[in-house]
C-alpha cells in the first residue's frame, strides 16, 4: 500500500492503496464515485471509460500509479449539471435504455467531440467501437454524437 | 408521524371470493384502535375514503403539500416501465408530473399481485401474485396498463366530486387539470386542500370510474410521443443507482466467488491461507448450497447458488486478487456433468430430431402428402448455448439481522420476490418439505385446466404424504409465504440491463448466504464478466428439423417440425431421483407439471411449446409438429424471447428455403403462407392436439368488466391477419419490390424478409446486406414493424424495436457459449462476443402498426397493448440469414453466423 495523490474533477485526493489497482475500484470504493461503471475489467467494454488528461481510457485497466499522473475527468465531472452537449443531445435524443453503459458512452464521445470537432460515421464506429450497449442504443448514440457535433448524419 | 397520507390498504385477501356484486368497503379502524396506535384522525380518515378496495396506497401517496408519489412497482432495466406506467397512471390523475415523485417498490408479491377480485368481485384474477412483479414475458403494459388508468381516474374522480361538494355544486360543472379541480365562477382548489372533503363523497363505483376514464383525445402522456422519461438525467449524469452503486449505510464488505465449473459440482477442498495473505482480505468461506438441490441425473437446482469458495474483503480490487490467490488451491468433485461436451451434444441433439418425438400438433396426414407431393424441402438448424449478458454483471447486497433472523436484500432482480421466497426458503426454511408445501396452491380461477387438474393431483398426494387435509395445507403455505415476505425484504436497484438473466436470483441467496456468516455487516457479492458468461442460466442449445412438401405451384401441402430443446424446467425442478422417496418423486412430477404444464423431464414445457411452436401460423393443410426429447447439462433459463429465439430461426429460414424451391419471391411467398389470416382459437389448436396453449396471455381486459362472470377471458389468440399486416407493411417500408428488382442487378446486395408473433405482439423484419468478395458481410439497413396492439409509449417502443433488433443481431452473428469437460469455455467479451456500433446498421427503421379495424372488432374496438420488450428480437436472425442468401452468400442453417461469414 502508498499513498497517491489523484486529482479527480478538479479535486485533489489522497488515497491508501496498492498502485496496481485499477482506478476503476478506486473511484468507485475508494472515493464514492459511482458514476464509472464496471463491465468486463479487462477494457473490453468502455462501462468504465474516464478521461485522463482529456483523453478517453478504461479505468479497468489502468492502475492508481498511473492515473495519478494525470488530470482525471469521471461523468461526475463532465459537467455541473449535465449541460454537456452530449448529456443534452443524449436526454433530448432519449438514447439511454438501461442506462447503464452510457456514462461510458458519453465519456468517449465526449472525447471524441473535443479533439474532432465533426465527426463522421467512420470516425463514430472508430472512437465508440470499444463501448458496448447490450441494450443496442447503437443508432441513438450515433445520432447523439452528431447532434451534439451540430451536424446532420 | 411523518405528514404523508399513507393510503394504506387492509388484507384484501379477506376479501377474496366475496362476490357480493358490490364494491367491498368493509374495513374502517375503530377510534380506541386508532389511538392505540397512535394515529392521528386526519391519517384514518383519508384510510377510509382510499380504502376502497383496490390497493391504491400500494400504487399512490398523496403528501399534505401536494406532492404525489407514485410507486413503480416492477423493475426498470431499460424498457421503460418505471416511466411509462406512472405516466399512464398520472395522466388519468390529472396530476402535474413536475409534482410527481415516481419510487421503487420493495418485493411484496401480495401487494400488487391479486387486487381486482376484491374491486370488481367476480371478475377473475388479473396477475398471479408470482407475476406481479416478475419483469419477465414482455407483459408490464399487457397487465398493467389498465389498472393504472383505473386508479388514476378514480382519485380525480373523487376529488373532483370533494370540490363538488366543498363549494355545493354539482360535480358536472367541475373538471380537474394539473393537480387542480375547477369549478363553476373561477373557482379553484388544489388536490391537496381538497383531501379533507374527499371523506364525505364516497368512493366511486367501478362503472363510475370507468365512464370517468378520459377520453383518447385528451391524454397528455398515453399514446403519445410526449411520455417522461424518469430516470434519463440521472443515467447521463452517472447519479442513477444501479445494484453495485447502491450505499445501504452499513459497513460493507465486497465477496467474490470460485464457483465449481461444472454444474452441480462440489468443493472438495481448498487452502484459505493464500488468500487471506492478501491485504484486505477479511474472510474465506464455502458457499454452501442446501441439500435439496436436486437429484443427480438433471441440472435441477433452480435458484440456489453454485457450491463454491467466497472470499470477503473490504474492497473489490482486495477481493479480485484474493480470489486470484484462493483458485489454484481448491479440489473439485465436478460430478456426472464433467463429461458434458457441447460438440457432442449438437449430435445427439440431430440425432433426436431424426426421429419421431412427441407430437403436440398435428392436422390432417403429412406422411401420405410427402410419399405423394413431387417435391420435398429439408433443412435442419442449429442455435448454440446463449448468455445473457447484461452490461452491469450480477451484483446484491445483503445484511442479517440475527435477533430478528431476518433478511435486508438490495439487487438488480427482473423478480423481487422470486428473490424473495427463493432466499427465504432457502436460508429461513432449508427444508424440502418446505419447498413443496410453497407449490401448494387453493383451486382458482387463474390456472388453464390442464394446469389446475396437474395442481390439484399434487394438493392431494402432499396433503397425503403430510397427512393433513388440503384446507390445513393451504394454510401452511399462506402461513409459510407470510413468514418469509415478513423476513426477507428486497429493495430493488435500477436493473443495468436484465435480458433474462437477472430473473434469475441466485446473486442475491450468494449475498444472503454471506451475510448469515456476519450478522449485521452488509455483504456486496460482485460477479465479474467472467462469473456472467460461466455461470449464466443460458438460452436452451437446440436443434429443429423442419420438412415440407410442394405441389406443382411450389406450394407446401404438408409442413413437418421437430423441435429439440434444453427445456428450463429441467434446471427448475428437480428430476425424480433415487435419492428420495418414491412419495417426494411423484410430488415432484405433479408440481412441474402444475406449474405451467411444465411437462416430463426431458422434454419442453407448455410455456416453450407455445413460443413459435405448437402456434406455427402458417396456413397449411397437413401439418405436424413435434417436440423431441434433450436432457441438459447445464443451467437453462431465459433470454430476450426465450424459445422463440430458436422456434423462429427455424421456421422463418425454412419459410424462405422454401420460397426459393417454389421459385417465388420471398415476401408473396411468406404472405401466401400466411394466407389471408385467421384466428387460430384455442379450441381449434386443442383439436389439432394441443394438450395446454400456453399462449401467454394474461385475461387483462377484466378490469373493465365488472362482475364478469367468465373464468378466463379468450386472451389473445394468435391471428395471422395481424401477421399478415405486418409483413405488408414492412414491404412497403422498405420498399421491398422495387429494391428486389434493383438488387438482382447488383453483385453481393440482398434483402431477407422474417415475421414472427411471440408476446403476444407482431413482428416482421427486412434486413439489407451487402457481401464482398472476401465473404465479409455489411448490414446496411432494417426494417422493422410491430403491432403491439395499443402503443402506450411510442418512443419506448421505438426505442425497443431498434435494441431489440440488434439484440437480435448480436447473437445471430456472434452469439455461443461452448462447453467442454463441462465447463463454460468463454470467458469474457473478447470470446464472447456481442455487437459493437461499427457492426450495428447505421439506419434501424421502425414502425408501430395498428391493428386493423375488422381486427379491433374482437376486442370491441380497443385491441390492448401487448409486449414489446422480446418481440423485436426473434426475427432477426432468420431475416438475415435470408437477406445473405439474396445476396448471394451460402445459406447459413447454424448460429452464429461469422462461422460462416467474416463478420468485421
Amino acid at each position: 500500500m502508498s499513498l497517491f495523490q489523484l486529482r479527480v474533477n478538479g479535486r485533489l485526493y489522497t488515497v491508501d492503496v496498492d498502485g496496481d489497482m485499477p482506478l476503476l475500484w478506486a473511484l468507485r470504493d475508494i472515493l464514492g464515485l459511482k458514476g464509472t461503471k464496471f463491465g468486463c475489467g479487462v477494457a473490453q467494454c468502455g462501462a468504465c471509460t474516464v478521461h485522463l488528461d482529456g483523453r478517453a481510457v478504461r479505468s479497468c485497466a489502468t492502475p492508481v500509479g498511473v492515473a495519478c499522473l494525470s488530470e482525471i475527468t469521471t461523468i461526475e465531472g463532465l459537467s455541473r449539471d449535465g449541460s454537456h452537449p452530449c448529456q443534452k443531445a443524449w436526454v433530448e435524443l432519449g438514447v439511454p435504455q438501461c442506462g447503464y453503459c452510457q456514462p461510458g458512452q458519453i465519456m468517449s464521445a465526449s472525447a471524441l467531440l473535443a479533439a474532432n470537432p465533426n465527426p463522421s460515421d467512420e470516425d463514430i464506429d472508430n472512437a465508440m467501437r470499444g463501448n458496448i450497449c447490450r441494450c443496442g442504443t447503437y443508432p441513438r448514440i450515433r445520432e447523439a454524437i452528431h447532434k451534439a457535433a451540430g451536424s446532420k448524419s | 408521524m411523518s405528514g404523508i397520507f399513507r393510503v394504506t390498504r387492509r388484507d384484501f385477501l379477506r376479501y377474496l371470493g366475496a362476490g357480493t356484486g358490490a364494491l367491498v368497503f368493509g374495513y374502517s379502524m375503530a377510534p380506541d384502535e386508532a389511538s392505540a396506535k397512535g394515529l392521528p384522525d386526519l391519517d384514518q380518515l383519508l384510510d377510509q375514503i382510499f380504502h376502497t378496495g383496490f390497493p391504491l396506497g400500494d400504487f399512490v401517496r398523496i403528501e399534505l403539500d401536494g406532492t404525489i408519489h407514485i410507486i413503480a412497482h416492477r423493475s426498470e432495466m431499460g424498457q421503460g416501465t418505471r416511466s411509462t406506467l406512472a405516466a399512464v397512471l398520472a395522466d388519468e390523475l390529472e396530476a402535474d408530473w413536475n409534482r410527481v415523485v415516481v419510487e421503487q417498490a420493495d418485493a411484496d408479491a401480495y401487494k400488487y399481485g391479486v387486487p381486482f377480485p376484491v374491486a370488481l368481485p367476480g371478475s377473475p384474477l388479473i396477475v398471479k401474485p408470482e407475476d406481479a412483479q416478475f419483469v419477465d414475458s414482455s407483459r408490464s403494459m399487457a397487465a398493467y396498463y389498465k389498472p393504472m388508468r383505473f386508479f388514476g381516474a378514480g382519485i380525480r374522480l373523487v376529488f373532483v366530486r370533494a370540490a363538488a361538494k366543498k363549494w355545493g355544486v354539482d360535480p358536472a360543472q367541475c373538471r380537474a387539470e394539473q393537480h387542480k379541480v375547477y369549478g363553476p365562477g373561477g373557482r379553484s382548489d388544489p388536490y391537496n386542500l381538497l383531501l379533507l372533503h374527499a371523506r364525505q363523497v364516497g368512493v366511486p363505483t367501478p362503472e363510475e370510474i370507468t365512464a370517468a376514464l378520459k377520453p383518447r383525445k385528451e391524454w397528455r402522456y398515453i399514446g403519445t410521443d410526449k411520455m417522461p422519461f424518469v430516470d434519463v438525467h440521472d443515467m447521463v449524469t452517472g447519479k442513477a443507482v444501479y445494484g453495485a452503486d447502491k450505499d445501504p449505510k452499513l459497513p460493507m464488505l465486497t465477496a467474490m466467488i470460485e464457483r465449481c465449473p461444472v454444474a452441480n459440482g462440489k468443493v472438495r477442498s481448498f487452502d484459505p491461507k493464500p488468500a487471506l495473505a492478501v491485504p484486505g482480505v477479511r474472510y474465506v468461506t464455502k458457499v454452501l448450497p442446501p441439500d435439496f438441490q436436486g437429484g443427480t441425473g438433471g441440472v435441477g437446482a433452480a435458484f440456489v447458488p453454485h457450491d463454491g469458495v467466497a472470499v470477503i474483503a473490504e474492497n473489490t480490487w482486495a477481493a479480485l486478487q484474493g480470489r486470484r490467490a484462493l483458485r489454484p488451491t481448491i479440489q473439485w468433485d465436478l460430478g456426472p456433468h464433467a463429461t458434458y461436451d457441447s460438440e457432442a451434444f449438437r449430435g445427439e441433439l440431430e440425432a433426436s430430431t431424426s426421429q419421431s418425438g412427441k407430437t403436440v400438433r398435428s392436422k390432417g396426414d403429412v406422411g401420405s402428402a410427402f410419399a405423394s407431393t413431387g417435391k420435398v424441402v429439408e433443412a435442419g438448424y442449429y442455435v448454440p448455448l446463449l448468455a445473457q449478458t447484461p452490461m452491469e454483471p450480477p451484483v446484491a447486497i445483503a445484511v442479517y439481522d440475527k435477533d430478528k433472523d431476518q433478511f435486508e436484500v438490495w439487487s438488480p432482480a427482473q423478480g423481487p420476490e422470486l428473490a424473495q421466497h427463493y432466499l427465504g426458503l432457502y436460508l429461513l426454511e432449508p427444508n424440502p418439505l418446505k419447498w413443496l408445501v410453497w407449490q401448494a396452491e387453493r383451486p382458482n380461477n387463474v390456472l388453464k385446466s390442464c394446469e389446475q387438474d396437474n395442481q390439484e393431483a399434487f394438493n392431494r398426494s402432499l396433503a397425503k404424504l403430510l397427512n393433513v387435509d388440503e384446507e390445513t395445507l393451504f394454510k401452511q403455505a399462506e402461513d409459510l409465504k407470510k413468514s418469509i415476505r415478513d423476513r426477507v425484504k428486497v429493495h430493488v436497484t435500477l436493473l443495468g440491463g436484465g435480458f433474462g438473466r437477472k430473473s434469475n436470483p441466485d446473486y442475491a441467496i450468494e449475498a444472503a448466504f454471506l451475510a448469515k456468516q456476519h450478522p449485521g455487516t452488509a455483504i456486496r457479492v460482485q460477479w465479474t464478466r467472467e462469473d456472467d458468461i460461466q455461470f449464466s442460466y443460458y438460452n436452451a442449445v437446440s436443434h429443429q428439423h423442419l420438412k415440407a412438401a410442394l405441389d406443382a405451384d411450389g406450394h407446401p401441402t404438408a409442413l413437418q417440425q421437430r423441435s429439440a430443446f434444453t427445456s428450463f424446467f429441467a434446471t427448475l425442478f428437480p428430476p425424480p431421483s433415487p435419492a428420495f422417496p418414491p412419495a417426494m418423486n411423484d410430488l415432484l412430477v405433479s408440481a412441474r407439471a402444475g406449474f405451467h404444464n411444465g411437462g416430463e423431464y426431458g422434454y419442453g414445457s407448455a410455456i416453450e411449446l407455445g413460443q413459435g411452436l405448437e402456434d406455427m401460423p402458417y396456413h397449411i393443410d397437413h401439418i405436424h409438429l413435434e417436440n423431441c426429447p434433450a436432457e441438459s447439462h447445464i443451467r437453462n433459463g431465459w433470454m430476450r424471447s426465450v424459445a422463440n429465439i430458436y422456434h423462429a430461426f427455424g421456421l422463418c429460414s425454412f419459410a424462405d428455403e422454401m420460397a426459393i424451391a417454389a421459385g417465388r419471391d420471398s415476401k408473396d411467398y411468406l404472405l401466401e403462407l400466411i394466407g389471408k389470416g385467421c384466428v387460430l382459437h384455442q379450441k381449434d389448436l386443442e383439436a389439432q392436439g394441443v394438450k395446454c396453449l400456453d399462449n401467454n396471455q394474461f385475461p387483462v381486459d377484466a378490469l373493465l368488466v365488472p362482475n364478469s362472470t367468465q373464468k378466463l377471458l379468450p386472451g389473445y389468440p394468435p391471428d395471422t391477419r395481424r401477421l399478415r399486416a405486418v409483413v405488408e407493411r414492412v414491404a412497403k417500408e422498405s420498399g421491398w419490390d422495387e429494391k428486389v428488382k434493383r438488387y438482382k442487378g447488383l453483385k453481393g446486395r440482398g434483402l431477407g424478409i422474417a415475421a414472427h408473433r411471440s408476446f403476444l405482439s407482431y413482428v416482421a423484419i427486412v434486413v439489407d446486406v451487402s457481401l464482398n468478395e472476401s465473404n465479409e458481410l455489411t448490414v446496411n439497413e432494417i426494417y422493422g414493424v410491430i403491432d403491439c396492439g395499443f402503443a402506450v409509449n411510442l418512443d419506448r417502443v421505438r426505442a425497443q424495436m431498434e435494441g431489440g433488433i440488434n439484440y437480435g443481431l448480436s447473437y445471430a452473428l456472434l452469439g455461443e457459449i461452448t462447453v467442454k469437460n463441462g465447463a463454460v469455455q468463454q470467458n469474457n467479451f473478447n470470446d464472447y462476443q456481442v455487437l459493437r456500433i461499427h457492426q450495428a446498421p447505421r439506419k434501424i427503421y421502425t414502425y408501430i402498426q395498428e391493428p386493423s379495424a375488422e381486427v379491433a372488432k374482437d376486442y370491441d374496438g380497443d385491441v390492448p397493448p401487448t409486449g414489446a420488450g422480446e418481440p423485436p428480437t426473434p426475427a432477426v436472425a432468420p431475416a438475415l440469414a435470408n437477406a445473405i442468401v439474396a445476396a448471394g452468400g451460402p445459406r447459413i442453417r447454424e448460429i452464429p453466423f461469422r462461422k460462416t461469414l467474416q463478420v468485421v
